[in-house]
C-alpha cells in the first residue's frame, strides 16, 4: 500500500521539499522491513513517525542516512540523489541521533560536539603536524562553536565531563549537539525521549522547537503519543513496514486504524522482528 | 592433460590439509567472532604431541603396515589429538575467556603471545638447553630429539613412501591419507552440528550468543567444545603433515596457520562447509600457480606469495568468501 | 598480608615493631660498609671493608629511607604539622624495606651465582639480608597510614622546573650507570634498585607532582629530555659498546612508535610493521652507493629517505585499501600475510626466481656510512674533548628521525584527526553516522605509520652496514607489538619505556636469550589480562580497557578537568 504525501495536511511553516523518499522498500532476506513507503519533509517542519514495535521505523531511518541501502525506492535530499554513504548524507545535510545513545563515551562532551564537526573543517595532517595556521583557526573555531552548543542544548559547564559520565537525559542531549554540530538542515531524531521522565520528555519537547526556530526541519521517531502530537505539524503512522496514515496530528490520533494498530488487534500484533526496536531497550543500553 | 591431472591430486591433497586447519579458525570465528591466531600452533603441537606418542611407545620401527596402521597411526592420532585439546582448550581458558568483553584488539594480541609462547615452549622442551643457567637441573628429556631444527617424524608402514599410480599420475600414500582423513572428518562434522546437541547448542550460538544463553545454553561449554574440535582436527593435519613431509618443526603452524586461514577466508570464515571449500581451492590454486604461471614467477618459491594474493583478492571482491560467511551481520 | 596480621595486633605492637624496623634499617646500612662477596669477580667488586662499592651505595640510598621513614614519625604528629600526611610513613617504610631486601636478595643470589656457591658471600651480604628481613617484618606490623598527599601540593613554577630538570638528571645518570654495566649479576642488582626506588616514589606521589608539572611546562619537559637524550654520548666517553646498544634502542623505539599510531591511537592491529622497516631499509640499500646496490641511482641521503618512505607508504596504500574496508581482524591477518610476503619476494629478487634486485638471501653488503653536510657519521668526532663514535653519531641521527616521530605522533594526536580515530576506536559505525570519513582516517594512519617505518628503516640500512631479508621476520613484528603492549598503548612515553626494557634485557642478560621469546609470549599474554594499558597508561585508553570502571572514570574526569587541556588547542605544540 502506498501512500501519497501530496493528500495529506502539510505543517504550516512548510517550505520547500527537503527530503523526498520515493516508494522505499527494504527487503532483508524473506523479511520486508520497509514496504513502498513514500514520505517527504519540508524546510521548518517537524515530523513525526510512529508505529508500533518493528513496524520498521529504525529501518527507515537507516534506508534515510546511508545505513542501509534500500532494495528499491528512491530518496532524494534537496533534489539530489541520496549519496551512498552515512559520512556523505552528513555532508549533504542530514544528522541523526540513535534510538540506543551511541555517543562516543570515553571522550568528554566537548570532543563529542568536536567529532560531530568533523565534515564541516578541512585540517588535514599536513596542518596538523605542522601546527599550521588552518589548525589553530580550525581548532579554535571549533571549540567556540562546540560550547555554543553545549550551551544551546542546555549542557553549559557539561563540556569536561566524559559523556559516560553524564546524566541519562544529559547523554541524549548531548547526541542533540553532536548532531547539530555538523550542521544539518533535517535533524533525523530517532526516539530522543526513550527512558525519560515527564519532566525531561517536556525539555526536550522545548529543545526540540527550539531547534525548528533556527530552521531547521526534524524527523522524530517516537512511542510516546502525547509528545509526538504535541509536537509535529505532520505524523506518518508506520504499520509493518507501511504507511497506514499520514496526516496533521489530529487526522491520525483519530483514524480507527492507528488505534487498532496501538490497541493490538490480532492481525497488528507487534512482532519482534527488529532486535533494538523494542521500548526500553535504549535504556539498558545506556 | 598428465600434468594437470597430476598438479590437481598434488593440489587436493595439499588443499586438503588447510581445510583441516582451517575448520578450527571457522568454527570459532563462527561463535566468538574471534581469530584464533594460536590454531597454527595448536595445528604444530597435534604433531609433536603424536610424535611424543611414537616416542613414549619406545619409537617403534619396522612394524608390519597391518599393526603399523591399525595400533601405531591410531595411537599416535590420538596422542596428537589429546596433545591439542588440552592446548587448545587451556589457551581458552586462561588467554581468551578472561577478555572476553574487552576491546577487540585485546584478545588478538594475546592470541599473538600464545602463539609465540607455543612455539617457544616446544622449542625449549624438545630442545637441548637447561631451563636453568648454569645448573645441573636440565628439563630436556634424555633421548630426545633437539627441536631448534627440523625433528624427523616416524615412519608408518602402509603409509610412508608408498605410492599409487593411476594412469600416469603418481599419487603418495600420505595425500591419500589425508584426503581420507578430511573426507571422514567432514562427515563427523556434518553429524556432530547437525545431529548433536552440543552441535546445535554451537549454531544457536553463532547466531545469537545473548538468547542462546536465555535458552539454558552453556556458552562457556560451547567455546571450549568449539575450540577442541578445531584442535583435534588441527592434530590429524599435523600427523598428516608429518606423515607426507617426512619431518616437523616448532615453526611449521605459522605458515601453515596463515595458508589455513586464508582458506578460511575464501571460504567464507564462520561458514564450516566453507572452510573445506576454500582449503580444498587454495590448495589447487597453489599448485596450479607452480605450474601454470610461466616465467620466474610461476618456481615454487613464489607459492606462498601468490596464496597470499589470492587472500588479498578474495578480501577485495568477495569479503564474504566463495560461499558466503554465516555471520550475522550485527549492525 | 595486610588481612593477615589484625589491626588491634599492630596498634599494640607499633613501638616494638617500630623498634625493630629501624634496628633492622640500621643493620642495612652497616652492610653497606662490610664486604658482601669473598672474590672481586662478582659484581662490582664488594670485598672491601668501609669502602663501599657504587651498587653498596645504592642500597644504603634504600637503607637511608627506610631508616628516615621509620624514624621521623617519631618526632610526633604537632611538631611535623602539616608535613605529617604529606607522605604514607609507614605503607612507605614497607615498600622500602620490602624494595632493599629485594634488592639485598638479588644481590646475594648474583654472588651466589657468579663465586659458584653460598659460602662466597661475606658476613655483609648476610647482614644486609637479615637486617631486610627485620625492617620487612617489622614494617608488616606497622598500622597502615592514609593516603599521601604530595602531588596536592602547590609549587612554583620554579619548583617545577627544578623538579623536572632533577627527573632528568637522574634518568640521564641511571642511563649511563646502568647501560656501564657489563655484570649481568650487576645489572639485576641495580634494576632491583632501580624498580624499587621508582615503587617508593611512586607511593611518595612524586610522579603524580611530576605529571603535573610536566603538563604545566610543557615546553621545558620537552627540551629538557632532548637535551639530556642528546648528551648521552658525553657521558660514554667514546665507548662505542654502551652507544652500539643505546642507538639499537633508539631505533627500536622509533619504529615501535610508528607502530604505535596505527595500534595506540586508531586500534588496528598491524602484524607485518617489519616489513615496512625493511621496505625502506632495502630501499635505501639498492639506492646507497654500495658495490651490490642493484639500481644505479644514487640520490643523496635526503632524497633517499624520502623515497623510503614513500614506497613503504605506497605498500601500506596496497596492503591497507582493500583490507581496511573489512572488518579490523582482517588486517591482523592480512599484515601478517604481507609480512610473509615481503621476506619471500625479498629473498626471491636474487636473479634466479625473479629479476636481481636484493641478491636474494644475501642481502646487499656494504652499505656506506652517511655522509650529511660533510658530517661524516662513519668516522669519530671530537666534541668538547670527548670522543664521539660511529655509533654515536648514528644515535644523534636516530635521535631526530625519534623527534620527528615523536611530533607527528602527538601532533596528530591532538587536532581533528586524533579525535576522529578515537571516534573509530569507540564506535566505529557511530563515527560514520557524524560524518567522519573513517576509512580514510585508518588508511591516513595505515599508511603514515607505514611511511615513519620506512623512513627509520633507511637510516637503518646505513646503521647495520648490510640488509638481509632474515632481519625482517614475523617474530620482529611481534617483539615491536610487544613494546608497544608493554609501555602502554597511544603514549610515548610508555613506548619509549616498553621499547627500552624490550631491547636492553636481552643486550644485558644473555643466559636469558634463549627464554627470551617465550617470555615475551608470555608477556603479552598477563598484560592483556591484568594491565592492558601497558606500564604508562593513556588515560582514554585505560578506560577503554576497564570498561565497567565508574571509579577510574570519575578519577580521568577529575584530571582531565584539573588539567583542563583540551579545551586549549595549543597544548603540546612542537614548533618546527
Amino acid at each position: 500500500m502506498s501512500s501519497n504525501p501530496d493528500e495529506s495536511g502539510v505543517g504550516v511553516n512548510a517550505g520547500e521539499v527537503l527530503l523526498d523518499a520515493h516508494n522505499v522498500t527494504m527487503q532483508f532476506g524473506g523479511l520486508r522491513a520497509v514496504n513502498d513507503v513514500s514520505l517527504r519533509v519540508h524546510t521548518g517542519e517537524i515530523v513525526g513517525l510512529i508505529g508500533p514495535n518493528g513496524a520498521g521505523k529504525t529501518t527507515f531511518f537507516n534506508c534515510l542516512t546511508g545505513l542501509y541501502k534500500p532494495t528499491a525506492g528512491s530518496v532524494e535530499f534537496l533534489g539530489e540523489p541520496l549519496p551512498p554513504k552515512p559520512r556523505l548524507v552528513v555532508r549533504a545535510g542530514m544528522a541523526r541521533t540513535f534510538q540506543n545513545i551511541r555517543l562516543f563515551h570515553n571522550m568528554t562532551a566537548i570532543e563529542n560536539v568536536m567529532v560531530g564537526m568533523y565534515s564541516r573543517t578541512q585540517t588535514n595532517a599536513i596542518d596538523a603536524i605542522f601546527r599550521l595556521p588552518r589548525h589553530r583557526r580550525e581548532e579554535l573555531a571549533s571549540t567556540k562553536r562546540a560550547k555554543e552548543l553545549l550551551d544551546f542544548v542546555g549542557l553549559t559547564g557539561s563540556g569536561d565531563s566524559l559523556s559516560r559520565n553524564l546524566p541519562y537525559g544529559d547523554q541524549r542531549r548531548l547526541e542533540i549537539a553532536r548532531a547539530l554540530a555538523t550542521d544539518p538542515k533535517l535533524l533525523l531524531l530517532d526516539e530522543p525521549t526513550a527512558g525519560m521522565n515527564p519532566q525531561e520528555t517536556r525539555q526536550a519537547e522545548e529543545l526540540i522547537f527550539k531547534i525548528r526556530d533556527l530552521g531547521l526541519a526534524i524527523l522524530v521517531i517516537e512511542h510516546d503519543m502525547r509528545f509526538i502530537f504535541n509536537l509535529c505539524d505532520r505524523v506518518a503512522c508506520l504499520v509493518r513496514g507501511e504507511v497506514l496514515v499520514e496526516g496533521t496530528g489530529k487526522v491520525v490520533q483519530n483514524d480507527p486504524r492507528v488505534i487498532e494498530a496501538y490497541i493490538g488487534a490480532p492481525a497488528t500484533e507487534p512482532d519482534w522482528q527488529q532486535p533494538g526496536d523494542r521500548p526500553g531497550e535504549g535504556v539498558a543500553d545506556a | 592433460m598428465e600434468l594437470f591431472f597430476q598438479q590437481l591430486i598434488n593440489g587436493l591433497s595439499l588443499g586438503a590439509l588447510y581445510a583441516l586447519i582451517a575448520v578450527g579458525y571457522t568454527v570459532v570465528y563462527g561463535i566468538v567472532q574471534l581469530i584464533n591466531f594460536a590454531h597454527g600452533e595448536i595445528f604444530m603441537i597435534g604433531a609433536f604431541g603424536a610424535f611424543a606418542t611414537w616416542t613414549v611407545m619406545g619409537r617403534p620401527a619396522d612394524w608390519p603396515a597391518t599393526t603399523a596402521l591399525l595400533v601405531l597411526l591410531p595411537l599416535m592420532m590420538i596422542g596428537g589429538m589429546v596433545a591439542a585439546i588440552a592446548v587448545a582448550v587451556a589457551t581458552e581458558r586462561f588467554a581468551y575467556r578472561p577478555l572476553r568483553g574487552a576491546p577487540r584488539l585485546a584478545p588478538l594480541i594475546s592470541a599473538i603471545g600464545v602463539s609465540v609462547f607455543l612455539q617457544e615452549l616446544i622449542r625449549l622442551f624438545f630442545g637441548t638447553n637447561p631451563f636453568i643457567p648454569s645448573s645441573s637441573w636440565p628439563v630436556r628429556i634424555p633421548g630426545w630429539p633437539d627441536a631448534k631444527s627440523a625433528v624427523p617424524f616416524p615412519s608408518v608402514t602402509g603409509i610412508s613412501g608408498e605410492i599409487i599410480s593411476i594412469g600416469g599420475v603418481t599419487i603418495q600414500m600420505p595425500a591419500v591419507f589425508t584426503l581420507g582423513a578430511l573426507a571422514i572428518c567432514t562427515v563427523f562434522l556434518w553429524y556432530f552440528v547437525n545431529r548433536t546437541k552440543t552441535g546445535r547448542a554451537m549454531v544457536a550460538t553463532s547466531q545469537d550468543p545473548d538468547t542462546a544463553r536465555l535458552m539454558g545454553i552453556n556458552v562457556d561449554r560451547v567455546i571450549v567444545s568449539a575450540f577442541a574440535v578445531g584442535a583435534a582436527l588441527a592434530a590429524i593435519a599435523g600427523v598428516a603433515h608429518g606423515l607426507r613431509y617426512g619431518n616437523i618443526d616448532f615453526r611449521m603452524g605459522f605458515l601453515a596457520g596463515l595458508k589455513a586461514f586464508t582458506a578460511a577466508v575464501l571460504g567464507g570464515i564462520g561458514n564450516i562447509n566453507g572452510a573445506v571449500v576454500g582449503g580444498l581451492v587454495l590448495g589447487v590454486a597453489e599448485a596450479m600457480a607452480t605450474t601454470f604461471i610461466p616465467g620466474q614467477f610461476g618456481s615454487s618459491a613464489w607459492k606462498d606469495v601468490w596464496a597470499f594474493v589470492l587472500l588479498i583478492m578474495v578480501l577485495v571482491f568477495r569479503p564474504q568468501g566463495l560461499l558466503g560467511a554465516k555471520v550475522v551481520d550485527r549492525a | 598480608m595486610r588481612a593477615i596480621i589484625p589491626d588491634a595486633l599492630k596498634l599494640q605492637l607499633r613501638y616494638p615493631a617500630r623498634a625493630v624496623g629501624i634496628l633492622g634499617a640500621l643493620a642495612m646500612a652497616a652492610a653497606v660498609f662490610m664486604p658482601w662477596a669473598y672474590g672481586p669477580g662478582a659484581l662490582d667488586n664488594m670485598t672491601l671493608w668501609a669502602s663501599p662499592s657504587p651498587l653498596q651505595l645504592f642500597f644504603g640510598v634504600l637503607a637511608l629511607l627506610v631508616l628516615a621513614l621509620l624514624a621521623i614519625p617519631l618526632v610526633g604528629k604537632p611538631k611535623l604539622g602539616r608535613w605529617a600526611h604529606i607522605l604514607a610513613w609507614n605503607t612507605s617504610a614497607k615498600t622500602s624495606a620490602i624494595s632493599a631486601l629485594a634488592m639485598a636478595g638479588v644481590a646475594a643470589i648474583a654472588i651466589a651465582i657468579e663465586l659458584g656457591g653460598v659460602v662466597n658471600l661475606d658476613p655483609g651480604a648476610w647482614v644486609a639480608l637479615v637486617g631486610g628481613v627485620l625492617a620487612v617484618t617489622a614494617t608488616l606490623f606497622l598500622p597502615d597510614s592514609p593516603p599521601p598527599s604530595l602531588e596536592r601540593v602547590k609549587s612554583a613554577k620554579w619548583l617545577q622546573i627544578t623538579g623536572i630538570a632533577l627527573g632528568m638528571a637522574a634518568v640521564l645518570f641511571g642511563a649511563a650507570y646502568g647501560l656501564g654495566l657489563s655484570d649481568a649479576g650487576a645489572f639485576l642488582t641495580f634494576a632491583a634498585f632501580l624498580v624499587g626506588l621508582v615503587l617508593i616514589l611512586r607511593q611518595f606521589g612524586v610522579f603524580d607532582w611530576l605529571s603535573i608539572a610536566a603538563a604545566n611546562n610543557r615546553q621545558v619537559l620537552v627540551l629538557s629530555a632532548f637535551t639530556v637524550a642528546f648528551a648521552f654520548p658525553f657521558t660514554q666517553d667514546g665507548s662505542d659498546a654502551t652507544m652500539s646498544v643505546a642507538a639499537q634502542v633508539l631505533i627500536f623505539a622509533a619504529t615501535a612508535l610508528g607502530l604505535n599510531i596505527v595500534v595506540g591511537l586508531v586500534g588496528l592491529l598491524d602484524l607485518g610493521y617489519i616489513a615496512f622497516l625493511g621496505a625502506g631499509a632495502f630501499t635505501a640499500a639498492v639506492l646507497s652507493e654500495s658495490a651490490f646496490a642493484t639500481i644505479d641511482f644514487h640520490p643523496p641521503f635526503v632524497i633517499t629517505v624520502l623515497i623510503s618512505g614513500a614506497v613503504a607508504s605506497l605498500l601500506g596504500l596496497v596492503i591497507g585499501a582493500p583490507t581496511l574496508r573489512v572488518s579490523g581482524d582482517y588486517l591482523a591477518i592480512v599484515t601478517l600475510a604481507f609480512g610473509e610476503i615481503f621476506r619471500i619476494t625479498m629473498n626471491n629478487l636474487d636473479g634466479n626466481d625473479g629479476p636481481n634486485l636484493t641478491h636474494g638471501s644475501n642481502g646487499i653488503p656494504g652499505i656506506p656510512d652517511l655522509s650529511l653536510l660533510g658530517f661524516d657519521f662513519g668516522q669519530p668526532h671530537v666534541i668538547l674533548g670527548i670522543d664521539i663514535g660511529r655509533f654515536a653519531n648514528y644515535y644523534w641521527l636516530m635521535l631526530l628521525v625519534m623527534g620527528l616521530i615523536i611530533v607527528v605522533f602527538t601532533n596528530l594526536n591532538h587536532s581533528r584527526i586524533g579525535r576522529g580515530w578515537v571516534a573509530i576506536r569507540e564506535d566505529e559505525l557511530a563515527a560514520e553516522a557524524m560524518g567522519v570519513n573513517t576509512f580514510a582516517l585508518k588508511l591516513l594512519a595505515f599508511s603514515g605509520g607505514a611511511f615513519l617505518a620506512g623512513v627509520a628503516g633507511a637510516v637503518k640500512a646505513h646503521y647495520d652496514v648490510s640488509v638481509t631479508p632474515d632481519q625482517y621476520v614475523f617474530l620482529e613484528s611481534a617483539f615491536l607489538l610487544a613494546a608497544v603492549v608493554l609501555g602502554g598503548m597511544g603514549t610515548v612515553a610508555g613506548v619509549l619505556i616498553g621499547a627500552t626494557i624490550l631491547k636492553l634485557l636481552p643486550e644485558k642478560l644473555r643466559f636469558f636469550s634463549d627464554y627470551r621469546l617465550l617470555l615475551f609470549g608470555l608477556l603479552m599474554v598477563v598484560m592483556m589480562r591484568f594491565r592492558p594499558e601497558g606500564i604508562v597508561a593513556d588515560e582514554r585508553r585505560q578506560l577503554e580497557f576497564h570498561d565497567d570502571s565508574e571509579e577510574l572514570a570519575d578519577e580521568v574526569e577529575e584530571e582531565l578537568i584539573a588539567h583542563h587541556a583540551h579545551l586549549n588547542p595549543d597544548r603540546e605544540v612542537f614548533e618546527l
